[in-house]
């Protein structure tokens, strides 16, 4: 069949909204896009190859540079998973503390992610509200593990560096402050009849459809699917953890999943804080020989590691099936077509948060 | 110095427009430089101004160890940039590859190679306030009488 087609009109590689180079190239009939498709391969840097037949120790280090923006969950999924093979026991305070740090790293890529949004959508206000707030979450990160983007904070057997009384008093306070400050903006963007027209009942992405994509984390969510990983992980079922969902299936509603992961991930620090048991930091352990696939739930969703070590704790193999191309598909064959404006299938893009360097590699 | 260079100088100090690319980097240094967009380093003070348009931008900032993906396109863009022009190249990845140059990957560094690099910024990644006393040392570097440095 003929399709009619005025403009073919790409977006990127290099392109104001996007922070990273992807293109986007739709087909458009006067302003509704009636077919999109994503062109990828500006970032493939062959990762994977470079950390086969490496130590455990380079790998770890290795793991964080995949992706900078969830830098800890690499670290926290890769360690986890030779923690599996080797059958190290993590001491419980350890254990706590990971949740404390990972949950403080999810909180700053939603505010990255957001602040993305409401800077597409042209609400500067909100968007640099937004990144003031992500600097105190980075001091935060900053205070417990020493560096603000790559950490390392995860070993295994255990973490680097203890949480003193003294941190734990700041980070409360910065915890409080953040969650007055972030009540203020959640009630804006839910609240902005701006905000609304642009993003309410913009890039839907049915629950059929997700499912079709296999969708995951806050862009499944916000389609109504309930999938998270975080309650299979032993440490978060103690801590009572329930995934957020809702079920307007739109931009917003991707938005404010977000927001309400964020408040969530600020309850779950709190309780681990409450909760934090005495002991030892460290338990110690060898690496051995093995092979396993663990998931971790990582701030785009599902991020896999299938591993194989051998006698001396050298990754033989390594695969690392990252969140963000899923959903990414699913933006180009369900999100995007049908956009009634080109201004609509940048905002579309950047509200599932495509991370394309944890895509390529 | 004329008249005219002094006015050119004068407004040149204040008014950097950015353009940034990432030629295969870990998102790291990316999100350092979106940091410099906050309030708190508030980058706009200094009169720079931050967007992704090589066309009207002073200064190009490099980020990532360049893959082969950006063979055909880095060159051509930062042929596009009016002169006055220059580039930064922000983290270890544009000027030694990092972590990423190793047998078996899919990069080439340094990104001098492929365009003329003025300033270089190391750090796995840089902080916001290195980045911003890069653009601000180029500044009074390249851009201060251009006109009589170019005869």
């Amino acid at each position: 069949m003929k399709r009619t087609v005025d403009v073919n009109i790409p977006l990127g590689p290099v392109h104001p909204c996007f922070k990273e180079p992807a293109r986007v190239k739709c087909e458009t009939k006067g302003e509704r896009v009636i077919a999109a498709e994503v062109e990828l391969g500006y970032m493939k840097k062959g990762i994977e190859r470079i950390m086969k037949g490496r130590p455990w120790q380079e790998v770890m280090f290795l793991a964080e540079r995949v992706c900078g923006i969830c830098s800890v969950i690499h670290n926290m999924v890769f360690i986890e998973a030779m923690e599996q093979i080797s059958g190290i026991a993590v001491p419980p305070r350890a254990a706590y503390l990971r949740v404390i740090v990972n949950e403080l790293d999810r909180m700053q890529s939603h505010l990255l992610a957001n602040f993305s949004y409401c800077y597409t959508i042209e609400h500067e206000t909100l968007a640099m509200y937004l990144l003031d707030c992500r600097e105190q979450v980075m001091d935060a990160l900053e205070r417990l593990t020493g560096a603000r983007v790559t950490c390392a904070y995860m070993i295994p057997g255990g973490v680097r560096c203890d949480i003193h009384a003294e941190d734990q008093v700041v980070l409360r306070e910065s915890l409080d402050r953040i969650e007055k400050e972030l009540h203020r903006y959640a009630s804006m963007f839910g609240n902005g009849p701006m905000i609304a027209l642009r993003s309410r009942g913009v890039g839907i992405l049915t629950p059929v459809a997700a499912r079709e994509a296999h969708v995951v984390g806050p862009t499944a969510r916000a389609s109504g699917i309930a999938e998270d990983r975080r309650i299979q992980h032993p440490t978060y079922k103690q801590l009572g953890f329930t995934p957020v969902v809702r079920y307007d299936c739109d931009n917003y509603a991707r938005i404010m999943v977000r927001f309400d992961e964020l408040f969530q991930s600020i309850r779950l620090i709190r309780a681990c804080l409450d909760g934090l048991p005495k002991g030892i930091i460290r338990g110690g352990g060898i690496c051995k020989a093995g092979e396993i696939r663990y998931s971790g739930e990582a701030p785009r969703g599902e991020l896999t590691y299938s591993i194989k070590t051998d006698e001396v704790g050298r990754v033989v193999e390594i695969q690392i099936q990252t969140p963000s191309i899923m959903n990414i598909e699913a933006c180009c064959h369900s999100m995007i077509i049908g956009a009634d404006s080109i201004a609509d299938v940048t905002a579309t893009f950047v509200s599932a948060d495509p991370c394309i360097a944890c895509t390529e590699r | 110095m004329s008249i005219l260079q002094a006015i050119k100088n004068k407004v040149r100090s204040r008014s950097i427009h950015v353009s940034y690319v990432d030629v295969g980097s870990c998102n790291g240094c990316d999100i350092e430089v979106l940091a410099c967009l906050a309030p708190r380093y508030d980058i706009e003070q200094y009169g720079i101004f931050v967007h992704n348009n090589p066309r009207e931008a002073d200064v190009l900032i490099v980020i990532g160890a360049y893959t082969h993906g950006w063979e055909e396109k880095l060159a051509p863009l930062w042929e596009k940039i009016p002169d006055p022009k220059a580039a930064i190249a922000i983290g270890n990845c544009p000027i030694s590859g990092c972590c990423f140059d190793r047998r078996g990957s899919y990069v080439d560094p340094p990104v001098s190679k492929h365009i003329p690099i003025a300033a270089e910024v190391p750090g796995c990644p840089p902080r916001p306030t290195e980045i911003l006393n890069a653009i601000l040392s180029v500044r009074d570097l390249v851009f201060a009488d251009w006109e009589v440095k170019r005869r």
